[in-house]
């Protein structure tokens, strides 16, 4: 059963795929947040703006040919693609790098941290343990990191990443786990035991 | 042997239900899988808990106004600022002094308009000019205002210009003085025209560029508000 949100939502996308500019711009309106940070996490705050822009207006553009259930997926579907297209672009003309030097398939990233700092049980929850997250996550490939955002920030179930990232289920599975593991093994490298209770 | 990667996906429930029974059972017994699921779970939440950045502008495109807006409103407001300082830089022209600085406090004699004066001085008619200038023209001959830059000054009837003139000698008495007593001044077709200093023009009045500054600000004002309509 469609909530009544899922129901406006639904008509705003019937009234914006028949040429409607304001209830696109509604709906552009309702997820430009959640686009903006999902696109912060991926490519940093300075080209943010423009990937999120960019995002819009292609979808704007685009809005007939959209025909799935899900305008929310399909929004972010243009926005991590944007979003990656651009981390490609940086690997042709380097600033930074797009994956950490070490990005391999194997299975390092199950490996126990190789010593574990301090006692800091307590820094779950608090702003040094988000920072080591943040940190970690600027550290993942961005194909896993985005997988794990969509996942843990924005709540995609599986199946819905797999189609926004155009992979096999499996492969969101695998880049959600290695993402959130690889996040967990820099936590406890910095003593941190697991959430506090 | 530890289902580890199966965890995540047991976090998210995103397991079939065989394979999620099988992982519950191995939690019951094994304290390390227990751990690490404990560990993966808070690190989800730990993700989910992290800090929400916000734009510092909206990003929403506004598709519903027409592209030409945005650069109009601009074009206006340049528009707009351009004929205030044109404004004002011809109200300071205007009222700088230019022209005929020695003529601006003597009337100028000249002939009269049906051929030369006949039977009567010229002079006596210019040398009431001051007087007469303050009676006698008291509106034709004054410029519209600071900004004119206009000052014309029209020939006056004969008749007028005799009453003019006894009314001024009644008025004044000796305001002239160099009029030959007995001096048939009404009976002398004398055409006076007093000259006021020409300033010059330059273009429009400046009432113009500022009523274009107002009209431009004003239309500058309302396509912001429309860009500025959410």
């Amino acid at each position: 059963m469609k909530s009544a949100s899922g129901e406006a939502s639904a008509l705003l996308v019937e009234r914006a795929r028949q040429g409607d500019a304001r209830a696109f711009e509604q709906l552009a309106r309702d997820v430009e947040r959640p686009l903006y940070r999902h696109a912060v996490r991926m490519v940093g705050q300075v080209d943010a703006e423009d990937v999120v822009q960019d995002a819009l207006l292609s979808a704007w553009r685009s809005l007939s040919s959209f025909e799935g259930s899900s305008f929310r997926a399909w929004i972010f579907r243009i926005a991590t693609n944007r979003a990656l297209d651009r981390l490609r672009s940086r690997r042709r003309h380097p600033e930074l790098p797009l994956d950490p030097p070490n990005e391999g398939d194997d299975d390092r990233s199950w490996a126990e941290p190789a010593a574990p700092g301090p006692d800091l049980v307590e820094i779950a929850g608090d702003r040094e343990a988000l920072l080591i997250v943040e940190q970690a996550l600027s550290t993942l490939p961005a194909e896993q990191r985005a997988a794990l955002l969509l996942r843990d920030v924005e709540g995609f179930a599986y199946e819905e990443i797999a189609t926004i990232t155009t992979v096999e289920i499996g492969t969101v599975k695998s880049r959600i786990h290695r993402g959130r593991l690889a996040v967990r093994n820099a936590l406890v490298a910095r003593g941190w035991k697991g959430p506090a209770g | 042997m530890h289902p580890f990667a199966e965890l995540s996906a047991y976090i998210d429930d995103a397991l079939d239900p065989s394979a999620k029974a099988a992982v519950e059972a191995h939690l019951g017994g094994c304290a390390v899988c227990r751990t690490r699921f404990g560990e993966l779970r808070g690190t989800a939440r730990l993700i989910a808990a992290l800090p929400v950045p916000v734009p510092s502008r909206s990003l929403a495109p506004r598709v519903s106004i027409p592209f030409w807006v945005a650069p109009i409103r601009t074009l206006a407001t340049l528009a707009s600022g351009a004929a205030l300082f044109l404004f004002v830089a011809s109200a300071v022209m205007s009222a700088l002094p230019f022209g005929t600085g020695a003529g601006a406090a003597a009337p100028a004699a000249a002939p009269a308009p049906n051929g030369p004066a006949v039977g009567g001085p010229v002079g006596p008619a210019a040398s009431v000019g001051v007087a007469d200038r303050g009676v006698g023209l008291p509106a034709s001959a004054s410029p519209v205002g600071g900004f004119s830059g206009y000052a014309t000054a029209s020939p006056v009837p004969e008749a007028q210009r005799s009453t003019q003139t006894d009314a001024t000698k009644a008025v004044t008495g000796s305001a002239a003085p160099a009029a030959p007593r007995g001096d048939n001044v009404t009976a002398t077709p004398v055409a006076v025209v007093y000259s006021v200093p020409e300033r010059s023009q330059f273009g429009p009045s400046p009432w113009f560029w500022l009523v274009l500054a107002v009209g431009f600000g004003a239309l500058a004002f309302v396509l912001q508000r429309r860009l500025r309509t959410r």
